[in-house]
Formats: C-alpha cells, sequence, structure tokens
C-alpha cells in the first residue's frame, strides 16, 4: 500500500509538471483531437483491433484491422443482434473521415495472415501487407483495390533471423523510392530489420540492434542498452535525410541507422516503462526538416513527442483510458502532409481517431 | 464479390443511410448528439474502470458508480508493485461531476463497519444528502446508505448471507435502486440473485414488499430466459424507475421486455424489444425524459448497442441512436443511463466499454 501510495504521488507530481510545464514551454506542435474522424461506417460494420496504418500521397489513411479480434459480443450473427457486422481488414479514409474503399480479410487469399499488421502503400498504387501471428512469414502485394500482384515468403513454422525466404512475424513496412527497396521490422518472432527489392522482392540485406548480425538468442528485454533488438521489432520508418528509425518497443528505445544498416544513434523513450513497451511506432512531423517524432506509447496511453535531432520529450498528448482523446494500448500512429495525426488502438482498444495541430508544419 | 456488385453494395447502403437521416429528423420525439468534451481528463493519474450505476442529482451533477477493480494491470500500470507504466491509477468508486464535466469529488471502496460490494452496480441519491448502493457480486446481498460525502449511515444485509426472492432481510445482488420520494421508499430491482421488485422504507431499511413478473409472487424456478410470456422475471432484474404518474417500470433484460407496474405491484402492461435478441437481453436501463408527462422513455440496449426513444403512452420506438463500437457516440455494452432536468443523457459502459459519454438532446423538454 504505501508503495503503491507513493506511486499514486509520483504520479500526481508528474501531472502537475507536465501540466504546468510542457504547454506553455512546449516547443513543438500541439495537438487536438477531431472527435468526429471517422464517420460512422457504412454496412452496420464495425472494427477489431487496428494492426496497422499508413497515409498514402493522396492523404488518405489506410488502416488495416483484424476482424478476428471482434469477439461474440461485438457481432450480430452470435447474439442475433443488429449489431454489427465484422468490417473488411483493409479500409481507405478520406481526411472527411469517409470510407472511400475496403477489401480483404481472412480466406481472401491463401496467404493472408493470422494476424493482421504491417501496411504500405507506395506511390505507384500498390498495398503491401504482412501479419504478426505465429505463422505470418509472408509478405503479400496488391493492387490499390485488392487485386493479388504477388508475394514474398510463406506461411508456416516461423525460420529464424538468418533466413532470407521469408519474414518471422513482420510488423511494419517502409519504402525507400530512390533505391526501391522495401524495410521491414522483422518482427514479433525474428529480431533484425530486412530489406528487400521492391520489383523482384529479393533479399538484399539485414541487420540487427546497432547494426550487427542479428540473432535468436533469449537476451532479457527492458534494456535500452541490448545488444539485440528485443521483440517485437515494431516499427520501421525512413525520414525524408534518408536516416532510417527503428521502434525496439520492449527495449523502450528508438535506434537510428543509415539505409546500409551503419548504426548511427539511439535514445531511450521513457526507459523505465516495463509491460508492453514505450516505443510502438512513430510518425513524423511533416515539417521541411522533419524536426519532431510523434511516438506512439502503447504502455503509458500518450503520444510522446520528440526532438529528432536528439530525442528530447518535448510534449506529449493523451492519457491512458476510453474517452475521446484517449488511448487504450495506442498501437499505430501516422501524419498526413499537413499535420494531423492519426492513430489506432489494439488489444480491447478497436478504434482510431484523429488530432489536428495547433499550427501547420513549416514547409 | 465482383467490383461492380460492392459498389453497388456501398450505393444501395449510401441510400439507405440518407433515408434514415431524413426520416430521423421527422420522427416524432428528441434527437440525440453525442458531447465529446464531456467529461475532462480526470486529475490524479486516474483511469475509469466498468460504469456500474449512474444518477443526476438536484443541481444537475451527474454521479458515477464505478468499478476500480475491472480494471486490468494495463490499465491501473502505475498502481502495480512495481509500477509498470506511467498511467493510471484506479478512480474512487464514487464519482461526482458537473455538467461541464469537471470532476467534483469522489470517495468509496472497501471499509472498516460496511460491507462494500463486491462488483459496484446501483446508486440512487434521496435529495437529503444520502445515497444508496448496491452490487452485484457474489457475495452482494446488501444495499447500503451513505451520506454524499462518503460517511457510512446503514445498511440493510450483509456480504455472503443466505438470500433468496422470499427473503425480506436480505437482497440478491441488487442491479438499480429508485428513491420515491413521496413514499419515502426505496424500490430496488433485485437482482442478478433474486427475480422481484423489493420496496422498503428509505429510513429504516425495513422491508415494505415485493413483486415478481405480472405483480405475482417472486419466485427462484429455473426458468429459461429469452421467453417474452415467462411468468417470472429473469436475471437480472436489472432497472427500476418510476414516472411522474406512479408507474413503475423493470427492466426484465434477458426476457427482451419492460414491465409496468404501480406502486403496489399492481400490473399493469409490458413491451417488448429486439423480441429475438440472446446474450444480454435488450432492455438494460431506462430513463424518463424530463418533460411534464415524461413523454419518452429511453431504453439503453447493450446487447444491441443502441439507445431507443420509446413514446411512453404505447410503448413504441420513435428512434434510436447509437452504434456498436468503441468510437465517440458508439456504445460497448452501454450499461446504465442518467438524464438531467435539461434533457441532457448520461451514459456508461461495461465490459471493456469503461467509458462515460454525453449526450444533448434537439429540443428542451
Amino acid at each position: 500500500m504505501r508503495k503503491r501510495f507513493k506511486a499514486f504521488l509520483l504520479g500526481l507530481s508528474a501531472a502537475v509538471v507536465l501540466a504546468t510545464s510542457l504547454p506553455a514551454a512546449a516547443e513543438g506542435p500541439e495537438f487536438k483531437v477531431d472527435p468526429f474522424w471517422p464517420k460512422q461506417l457504412p454496412n452496420n460494420w464495425i472494427i477489431g483491433q487496428i494492426g496497422g496504418m499508413n497515409v498514402d500521397a493522396q492523404d488518405h489513411i489506410w488502416v488495416f484491422q483484424r476482424p478476428r479480434s471482434l469477439k461474440d459480443v461485438d457481432l450480430a450473427a452470435t447474439k442475433h443482434s443488429k449489431c454489427c457486422q465484422a468490417a473488411p481488414s483493409v479500409i481507405e479514409f478520406d481526411s472527411g473521415g469517409n470510407v472511400v474503399s475496403s477489401w480483404g480479410g481472412p480466406g481472401y487469399n491463401p496467404d493472408w495472415p493470422d494476424t493482421e499488421h504491417g501496411i504500405f502503400v507506395d506511390a505507384k498504387n500498390n498495398v503491401w501487407l504482412t501479419g504478426s501471428g505465429n505463422k505470418d512469414g509472408t509478405l503479400l502485394k496488391f493492387t490499390r483495390d485488392g487485386k493479388f500482384l504477388a508475394k514474398f515468403g510463406k506461411q508456416g513454422p516461423i525460420a529464424g533471423s538468418q533466413d532470407t525466404n521469408s519474414l518471422g512475424g513482420t510488423a511494419s513496412i517502409a519504402l525507400d523510392t530512390q533505391a526501391n527497396e522495401l524495410f521491414f521490422s522483422d518482427g514479433y518472432f525474428n529480431h533484425r530489420i530486412v530489406v528487400l527489392d521492391a520489383d523482384t522482392l529479393g533479399f538484399k540485406r539485414m541487420w540487427g540492434a546497432y547494426g550487427k548480425t542479428p540473432t535468436d538468442l533469449k537476451i532479457p528485454n527492458y534494456n535500452p542498452k541490448s545488444e539485440q533488438f528485443a521483440n517485437p521489432v515494431h516499427c520501421v520508418r525512413i525520414a525524408n535525410d534518408g536516416l532510417v528509425y527503428v521502434c525496439d518497443r520492449t527495449n523502450d528505445r528508438i535506434q537510428v541507422f543509415q539505409k546500409n544498416g551503419t548504426f548511427v544513434k539511439e535514445f531511450p523513450i521513457r526507459p523505465e516503462t516495463r509491460g508492453t513497451g514505450s516505443s510502438y511506432d512513430l510518425a513524423f512531423w511533416p515539417d521541411r526538416n522533419q524536426t519532431y517524432l510523434v511516438i506512439a506509447d502503447g504502455a503509458d496511453g500518450e503520444a510522446v513527442i520528440v526532438r529528432r535531432s536528439d530525442g528530447q520529450e518535448v510534449g506529449a498528448f493523451g492519457h491512458y483510458g476510453k474517452q475521446v482523446g484517449q488511448f487504450h494500448n495506442i498501437h499505430q500512429i501516422v501524419s498526413d502532409s499537413k499535420g494531423n495525426i492519426y492513430t489506432g488502438e489494439v488489444d480491447v482498444g478497436m478504434r482510431v481517431q484523429k488530432f489536428t495541430p495547433n499550427r501547420p508544419p513549416a514547409k | 464479390m465482383s467490383m461492380s456488385h460492392r459498389t453497388k453494395l456501398a450505393a444501395s447502403v449510401f441510400f439507405l443511410g440518407f433515408v434514415f437521416a431524413t426520416s430521423g429528423a421527422l420522427a416524432e420525439g428528441p434527437q440525440f448528439k453525442v458531447d465529446p468534451n464531456w467529461p475532462k481528463q480526470l486529475p490524479n493519474n486516474w483511469i475509469m474502470g466498468q460504469v456500474g450505476g449512474m444518477t443526476v442529482d438536484a443541481q444537475d451533477h451527474i454521479w458515477v458508480l464505478q468499478r476500480p477493480r475491472s480494471l486490468t494491470k494495463d490499465e491501473a500500470g502505475a498502481a502495480q508493485n512495481p509500477p509498470v507504466s506511467q498511467c493510471c491509477v484506479p478512480a474512487p468508486p464514487v464519482m461526482e461531476f458537473d455538467a461541464a464535466g469537471n470532476f467534483l469529488k469522489g470517495w468509496g471502496g472497501p471499509g472498516e463497519g460496511y460491507d462494500w460490494p463486491e462488483q459496484e452496480h446501483a446508486l440512487r441519491l434521496d435529495g437529503k444528502g444520502n445515497i444508496f448502493l448496491a452490487g452485484n457480486g457474489a457475495k452482494d446481498q446488501m444495499l447500503l446508505k451513505f451520506t454524499t460525502e462518503g460517511k457510512f449511515v446503514k445498511q440493510l444485509g450483509k456480504s455472503a448471507m443466505p438470500f433468496g426472492s422470499k427473503d425480506t432481510n436480505s437482497v440478491g445482488r441488487v442491479a438499480d435502486v429508485f428513491f420515491d420520494a413521496p413514499a419515502n421508499e426505496l424500490y430496488l430491482a433485485d437482482g442478478y440473485g433474486n427475480h422481484r421488485v423489493m420496496v422498503i422504507d428509505a429510513d429504516t431499511l425495513g422491508f415494505k414488499r415485493m413483486w415478481g413478473a405480472y405483480g405475482k409472487p417472486a419466485s427462484d424456478e429455473n426458468i429459461p430466459m429469452y421467453n417474452l410470456a415467462s411468468q417470472q422475471f429473469a436475471n437480472p432484474v436489472h432497472c427500476v424507475k418510476i414516472a411522474s404518474d406512479g408507474l413503475v417500470y423493470v427492466c426484465d433484460r434477458s426476457n427482451n421486455r419492460i414491465q409496468v407496474f404501480q406502486k403496489n405491484g399492481s400490473f399493469v402492461k409490458e413491451f417488448v424489444y429486439d423480441k429475438d435478441t440472446k446474450q444480454s437481453g435488450s432492455t438494460w436501463d431506462i430513463q424518463l425524459l424530463p418533460d411534464k408527462n415524461n413523454t419518452y422513455l429511453l431504453v439503453a440496449d447493450g446487447t444491441n448497442n443502441f439507445v431507443r426513444v420509446i413514446r411512453r403512452s404505447d410503448g413504441q420506438v420513435m428512434s434510436s441512436f447509437g452504434h456498436g463500437g468503441r468510437q465517440p457516440g458508439q456504445f460497448h455494452w452501454v450499461h446504465v443511463m442518467a438524464v438531467d432536468t435539461k434533457g441532457n443523457l448520461y451514459t456508461g459502459e461495461v465490459d471493456t466499454g469503461k467509458r462515460v459519454q454525453k449526450f444533448t438532446p434537439s429540443m428542451t423538454p
């Protein structure tokens, strides 16, 4: 009880400090929830956990959600009730909150992932998908409207971080348009970044923490100095200046690399965090220099704004919970060209939210 | 499915939505719109669990009875030993908010001299500075009376005592309490364990009368639920509310119906809603809209996940709002409601819903 009280006091003083120092002194943008995005879905649909999100060149928001995460209590068929039907796995929204297109779901393709996770929509209108389930070793390539094009890897037992023929529960996907290379944070079972040729899907290179050879050694997590990525390697994002950002989620850190895998630097994100870790995903503030990263901190239930140059926290928004603008296990975070932030929640969060900035990004 | 088929489907759904939107405007009775700014962020790094009960006081303040013990370790991460995250600490079970969403005060939880419920469910104010509380946990065979400041006053029954629908010294996992000011009586929806409405004196907590479905003597026979003609209330008997004309409305949740009585227990009539609903049933809670005649009832349906607007005279559904989901204005297990004097609606959700919402009406009562 005493410890709990101390934690309570700590929380209280932290809240006071946040309230007094941050908003007034914040150097970064501030965000406010837009509670009316998205609009009510058509077709009596309901969405499950949000595995992945991506913003395309038209500022449309792509959501990769998990119909199978919905429980009996969410679905009409099992309770003879009016609500609801599981929505398709892939949903494209416009910034007004309207559904533009939708497709996919369990059985849509023989290699459809067990647990929907990574999604990336490239400028050539290809949609790339990966999963984080026990058997999800496959990368799938579709057209924008859901026509199957190609795949890499296969479903089945995960072969490990040395395997160059399959993935291992890949959490996220990025594209280097100049080199035409796809980057994968791989993942829930493997401990590496993988790079493939985006046309041939041929293996090109891979690396682990600090740019070293990845291994699958059992190393304790919650260690921001760990010599290996913990599971899951949860995000990979490429900045305009070519730096590659990797979320080592349960080691509570971000590692930064060159595209060839050379380690550049790292910074901890709230390294005292336990549970499911603090560095789930990140979005770039879209000013000319991408001055800030907005990091989804799932365990703490906040979006944390850090300076990209030195990883210094300059602000945060949200709070754990189910109310509007709060987060229950915030899992995905993306930004559009205007600096709007979109978030997705897993576990029983099962929602998407939009946040608008207090100022436009300097272009 | 071919693309053209899909497009056609999308178009027809779009059209349907349009029809709904326009006919909604013509519907009799008020329409409701979510106010996403209520409540404000709780202080003290608090987080709220399942919402067992809600009520509104004479100042239009909203009282919430929530379940701190329904929070998971991830949700109450800062209260773990050692803490796993910055957030959060469970909020107190009883919380008072103003209409703008400010937290005013909170208290409650297990303590000396009384049996705090295992699972918080019912709360009601008497307008004289007292608050009545009950729970639906397996051991919750008691009703508690506190002052609104959280000082214990009196208790009927006690934790884990024997109970049944004939018993006048205990209650059986009460879901709802209503205070009838003119008679100074409390009406109990009793409950998750018993199959009755029970009336007690609000001062002495002494037994006065009780009844089952159709006003007959209550019994604890095992009768299948989802039965619109059942001669008994199913578990849980989930709400009891009294209109300005003295009619008593009871939610027989798992039988998908509302039964209406006089205060003496005489059966008057019944209404059935979405009769094919399974799982937790279609009639979870009732609120009377505050015009002089209580012209409309709201009925919360946590299985279908919407709220119906119903004409009280004949039970006709005028409209409904909300949809299953976690976005603002949607519901996951909408469980309880409260309405203030201006006709604002407040809702609370259970299971993994764990939130409160406010809805404003299209017309003043």
